[in-house]
């Protein structure tokens, strides 16, 4: 049997830009674009980073809060917010519909797909989204170009998450610190991934910013 | 920008939102007349006032009702289905 490589949601949009690639968790995934020194002061400025990579796990339906909490996940307690559970980031999208997302290293949300099966009450749902970081300090300028909502403002604090549309893209956005950086984190479906990838990267590279490799926030091998 | 308030995720730009239709009781199949069930099938009732509207928002995938003056275009409210009595 041959390996499968899986390929992110928007891999096509990115080979023009010749980068240097990897592997995480079976996917090719871009470790970098440019000179470390480059993406540093990109990641600084603005810039949008794919780490459609990382592993997910979602799960819906009106037993999806107990199978968790049967399998020792700490879940957040109210719709719209997010926690951690040790490492894995826990969003709870709606009263009864949870994603969880597990960074570089950590298995749980493979473990989770593994023990947990679609039945009564639960439905595992397939999340092949495309998924971005976006860091500097001018995302409050990006931002304003693409989305509706103010999300500088309360609507992202204290663990909340937002369900809106960038640049006409249904996506789950928060904050988050990841390597001691404040950043968003933004998912979409993975089939709108290089729309939303080359109209965001459009702006940023108009506002002085550039893509980043994973290796900017990850480490990869 | 016109905004509407979604029961489950705030106020939003009203683009993020999907018309679905005037909410209307459907007569009981089983027991209604013939007629009574055509009317429902087939009529609308176009003149301006007060409606209650069905409402969809896209990012979030929350159905809800709206009730909306279609005269002045003005939301005196929104809520979930069958939640409408509570506060």
């Amino acid at each position: 049997m041959q390996n499968v490589v899986l390929q992110s949601p928007v891999a096509f949009a990115q080979t023009s830009l010749k980068p240097e690639m990897g592997f995480i968790n079976g996917m090719a995934i871009v470790n970098r674009y440019s000179d470390p020194d480059v993406e540093s002061r990109h990641a600084a400025t603005l810039a949008i980073c794919d780490v459609s990579c990382l592993t997910r796990f979602a799960i819906k339906g009106p037993a999806a809060t107990d199978s968790l909490k049967a399998k020792g996940i700490e879940l957040p307690g109210s719709a719209n917010s997010w926690s951690r559970h040790d490492a894995t980031l826990v969003m709870r999208l709606g009263n009864s519909e949870f994603l969880l997302e597990d960074p570089i290293g950590v298995q749980q949300c493979k473990e989770l797909t593994e023990q947990l099966q679609s039945g009564d009450g639960v439905h595992v749902v397939l999340r092949n989204d495309a998924s971005f970081i976006l860091s500097g300090e001018l995302l409050e300028e990006l931002l304003a170009q693409v989305c509706a909502i103010n999300l500088s403002g309360p609507m992202l604090a204290d663990n909340q998450l937002a369900m809106t549309s960038i640049a006409g893209v249904s996506v789950v956005v928060l904050r988050q610190e990841v390597a001691g950086q404040s950043l968003l984190r933004l998912w979409c479906d993975g089939t709108f991934g290089v729309y939303l990838w080359e109209t965001l990267l459009n702006i940023i590279k108009e506002l002085g910013g550039g893509p980043v490799g994973i290796n900017q926030f990850f480490n990869s091998n | 920008m016109k905004l509407l308030q979604c029961p489950v995720n705030g106020i939003r730009p009203v683009s993020e939102f999907t018309y679905g239709g005037e909410y209307r009781e459907m007569p009981d199949p089983d027991t209604c007349s013939d007629k009574e069930w055509a009317g429902y099938v087939h009529y609308r009732h176009g003149a301006p006032g007060l409606k209650k509207e069905w409402w969809y928002h896209g990012p979030s995938g929350t159905w809800f009702i709206a009730e909306r003056n279609t005269l002045t275009d003005k939301v005196s409210r929104t809520y979930l289905y069958g939640q409408e009595n509570k506060a």
